[in-house]
């Protein structure tokens, strides 16, 4: 068991690095391959006063006159160690995970990614509570029930979840819920700790519309999986054994079906974490896709790449977690290693 | 009803324990209603055995699932009386039914690798049956309960693997934790249904035991269905033989199997393969059989272009080395040490046989044998890690992919499912003439000629040629598989458990038509199989093999009447046979070789 944690951590740590590559490789070496001279591709890291000074100092700052392996070590390096920056006779320190400064507020950049984690991770673990419990129920009952006026009426609705985008479902629950008939509050983020009723309120709306599109698609794998779980064998085994349907669904039945669930589980709270961006942005909430957004508007490479590497982070860490979860579900998986 | 001294009455006290009157079970179809079982009557008293056998779609699972009172929340409607243990499965509410369940009555079901949940350890399975029947039990109690029944039947270690999942565990050691999930609430009947189809030969002979010693321990009545006669016949008092959803003969297990009156029971007696007659006796009867009705041979003259005997070995006589295969092993990387580091396992482990030209070579031997390996070598399927193959005096072992082409036309294959071996996109005509359009032939006309030739010859119908898979059944598919590898004129034919997935009348079928086409043809062939009398009936020569290696190898006769290997001993005396009281020797026979082998 010990060797198969040390392998996943072992294998995460690898897939970090070959992230952190692949993003080096799409922020500074593309723009070469496409054509950009070294002078070229630092007016794209000076920000707003390309003067032929901060060129050189850009040049001199991101080692864009050095070797490619060299370049990758020293932006490997300033993510685990920080960096020293000389801004003429100025030098500024840049803490630990340095992924540079944006251009635009000229703040440092995982600072204030981390100023926006609470918004983002109050909208995205409420978001994914509501539809993994919301969506499994559904699709349990649906199945269960399967062919009835509550099967057709609920799969109706997770078609329209799964294919309605959240711009359009965020705008529609703005104008008639909040608007027209003010059934719901306006979407705004308090901190959970200043006032849990108005965080929880706040973000009531976001958190249903961001769980609307995720539990339609739960709903659907869990209905199908369902299905599935209850024609196998075992489930015929537990009926013989006398045992209430009820408990022959719950114990017997979700189990199987809720296993392959978690893996999808882990991957889109992953993606959630690292920055719900559509839904921040039509709610205006201040989270990491929020910053993301704005940053790709005004071309703040160091907070696109910033916001890359930490959404990326989110996903092999869930990814992570479900791994290490996975053996504790299925027993199978502890024999197979 | 007369029931004729089953001899276990006496055990019993008073009324039977099933009860079945008129029973008829309809399932509501597209095109009016199915009756899968019409009118069917029996008792089974308490202490007693009765055997249902069958065929597929018989009714016998159906008549199975209706005792359990699984039939509810499906689709089927049942008329007529059922009663167990006192239970009206017709009429009672579900909370009666739930309470019979499991604890008047228990089932064992056919596939024990699917039937047990693998997320929750045995003990947790087991202990559940327990305590929904006895919810004042503490868990203490149940899991003492649990240990109990695995000990019962014969876990080893059951405080230990009482613990343990599902896939810790043997396909046939899972039925025995099926078996003790059964027997957990001490029911007064075990309903078993075709519980060792899908285990090795002495592994279903260790159940068969099982399933005796306790029906006599505890008391408890047996119901055993089975579509084999011989799995039957050692286990029970009284047999019911179904067909289509009727009983067509019942009566004591030796009246049936000595004098059948029914002439379905006949047929299927006539049907099963039997142990004890020897190749040579088979295929002088088959060929009588044959020359008997001219007619049924379908003009052998008139199929006689397709069938044309290879050119090439004109000569015909058979005592030509066709295959020579010498100290081949074949290695898998199995993964499980730290960091993916993997251990070499030998799946065939040094083997070596010749074969020539004519002769039938039979390989015998139970799961994990290497056999299907083998063959799979034979055609190059897999590239043997050691060793050579020789084809026709040309080393084919390492032969890169391109230069296999011609020898994928000489040596073909006949697969054990019928069903998942054909595409079902196909029509059956494209499917057996693509072998002809990836060899290079152009002309679609001759191909369609060709193919409908042999369709002819296999006992299909010519105009089946545009039909697609899912028309035909198990039987017909498995005739289609064999015109397939016919379709080249392949030297050599490697048939893996080809009738392995067949009912027996359908199997003997299948059997005759590749003795027939053996003959016309001039073939050679392998025949893979776990089936014991099966390999006997067809094969001139036999190879017994486990766990990679040969054990025994020898003229067919010599090996199954003379065997010198214990392992073979132990396979021979594992075969189910028909008549009970060989059946029961050969019990015995078992018990005493195990007695043996836990003193030693």
């Amino acid at each position: 068991m010990l060797k198969y944690i040390l392998r996943r951590l072992g294998a995460s740590a690898l897939l970090l690095l070959v992230v952190t590559l692949m993003t080096f490789v799409i922020f500074y070496v593309v723009p070469r391959i496409a054509g950009r001279t070294t002078e070229q591709l630092a007016t794209m890291y000076v920000g707003r006063a390309p003067t032929e000074a901060a060129i050189q100092a850009t040049i001199e700052r991101l080692n864009l006159d050095q070797p490619l392996a060299l370049q990758f070590w020293e932006f490997v390096k300033g993510i685990f160690v920080g960096a020293e920056y000389t801004f003429g006779n100025d030098v500024v320190q840049c803490s630990a995970p340095c992924f540079g400064y944006s251009f635009q507020t000229y703040q440092e950049v995982f600072p204030a990614i981390l100023d926006r984690v609470p918004v983002t991770f109050s909208l995205g673990l409420g978001a994914a509570l509501i539809w993994l419990v919301g969506g499994v129920l559904v699709g349990v009952v649906s199945a269960v029930r399967k062919g009835s006026f509550f099967d057709r009426i609920a799969m109706g609705l997770a078609l329209a979840g799964v294919s309605l985008p959240i711009f359009f479902t965020g705008q529609l629950a703005l104008a008639f819920l909040v608007h027209s008939w003010e059934i719901f509050p306006n979407a705004e983020y308090t901190p959970f700790t200043d006032n849990p009723a108005a965080w929880a309120s706040g973000l009531l709306l976001p958190w249903l519309t961001l769980a609307f599109l995720h539990a339609a698609q739960y709903a659907r794998q869990t209905r199908a999986g369902m299905l599935e779980t209850m024609g196998e064998d075992y489930i015929r085994t537990a009926r013989a054994k006398g045992l209430k349907e009820s408990r022959v669904i719950l114990k017997h039945g979700l189990r199987p079906t809720l296993t392959p669930i978690l893996t999808i589980f882990g991957l889109d709270i992953g993606l959630v974490l690292g920055g719900a961006v559509l839904t921040e942005q039509v709610y205006s909430l201040n989270g990491i896709g929020r910053y993301a957004v704005t940053a790709i508007v005004q071309s703040d490479l160091p907070v696109i790449l910033g916001v890359t590497l930490f959404g990326a982070l989110f996903i092999v860490v869930c990814n992570l977690i479900v791994d290490l979860l996975y053996p504790l579900v299925d027993p199978r998986v502890r024999a197979a290693r | 009803m007369t029931n004729p001294g089953t001899g276990s009455r006496t055990a019993g006290s008073g009324g039977p324990v099933v009860s079945v009157r008129d029973l008829s079970i309809t399932f509501p179809a597209m095109d009016g209603d199915v009756n899968a079982v019409n009118g069917l009557s029996f008792d089974v008293p308490q202490g007693g055995a009765l055997g249902i056998v069958g065929e597929s779609g018989s009714g016998k699972s159906v008549t199975s699932l209706a005792l359990m009172g699984l039939h509810r929340g499906s689709k089927a409607r049942i008329t007529g009386g059922l009663t167990v243990a006192g239970t009206d499965v017709v009429a009672a509410p579900d909370s009666a039914i739930r309470a019979m369940r499991g604890n008047d009555i228990a089932m064992v079901f056919q596939d024990p690798m699917s039937s047990l949940h693998p997320q929750y350890t045995i003990g947790n399975q087991l202990i559940e049956a327990y305590r929904t029947h006895h919810p004042k039990a503490g868990k203490a109690e149940a899991k003492a309960r649990a240990v109990d029944a695995l000990d019962r039947v014969g876990i080893p270690e059951p405080a230990r693997r009482v613990n343990s999942y599902p896939h810790e565990f043997s396909g046939g050691m899972r039925q025995r934790v099926l078996i003790a999930m059964g027997l957990v609430c001490e029911p007064k009947v075990l309903l078993a249904d075709e519980p060792t189809t899908a285990l090795d030969v002495t592994v279903q002979a260790q159940i068969l035991d099982l399933l005796d010693d306790l029906r006599h321990d505890l008391g408890m009545s047996l119901i055993l269905v089975s579509h084999d006669l011989a799995v039957v016949a050692g286990s029970v008092d009284e047999v019911l033989v179904m067909r289509k959803g009727v009983a067509v003969e019942r009566g004591d297990v030796r009246r049936v199997l000595s004098a059948p009156e029914h002439p379905y029971t006949r047929a299927l007696l006539a049907a099963v393969p039997r142990i004890e007659v020897s190749r040579a006796q088979r295929r002088a009867e088959m060929r009588a059989d044959r020359a008997a009705v001219p007619a049924a041979g379908s003009e052998p003259e008139g199929a006689a272009p397709v069938a044309e005997a290879p050119v090439t070995k004109a000569s015909g006589d058979s005592g030509e080395l066709l295959l020579s295969v010498k100290n081949v092993r074949q290695k898998f990387k199995v993964r499980g040490g730290a960091f993916g580091r993997s251990t070499d396992f030998y799946a065939v482990d040094d083997v070596s046989f010749d074969l020539y030209q004519g002769e039938t070579l039979g390989i015998v031997g139970e799961s994990g044998s290497g056999k299907s390996t083998l063959s799979r070598m034979v055609m190059r399927l897999l590239r043997p890690s050691e060793g050579t193959i020789v084809f026709e005096g040309r080393d084919i072992t390492h032969l890169p992919e391109r230069q296999l082409r011609p020898l994928r036309r000489d040596v073909q294959m006949i697969f054990q499912n019928p069903y998942s071996s054909l595409n079902p996109r196909m029509t059956i005509g494209e499917s057996i003439g693509t072998a002809l359009r990836v060899q290079g032939e152009r002309d679609a006309k001759k191909i369609r000629g060709e193919v409908q030739g042999l369709l002819e010859r296999v006992g299909l119908e010519p105009s089946h040629y545009n039909r697609f898979p899912h028309a035909f059944s198990g039987g017909q598919r498995q005739r289609i598989a064999i015109a397939r590898a016919l379709i080249l004129k392949p030297k050599l034919v490697i048939c893996d458990e080809p009738v392995s997935a067949l009912d027996v009348s359908t199997q003997d079928q299948v059997l005759r038509l590749l003795s027939e086409l053996q003959d016309d043809f001039d073939l050679t062939l392998i025949f893979v199989a776990h089936d014991l009398a099966v390999v006997r009936q067809v094969s001139d020569r036999v190879v017994v093999m486990r766990k990679g290696q040969i054990v025994e190898m020898g003229d067919g006769d010599e090996v199954y009447e003379n065997p010198q290997h214990p392992y073979t001993r132990q396979l021979l005396a594992a075969a189910p046979v028909l008549d009970p009281d060989e059946a029961k020797s050969h019990r015995a026979e078992r018990q005493r070789m195990r007695r043996q082998s836990s003193t030693v």
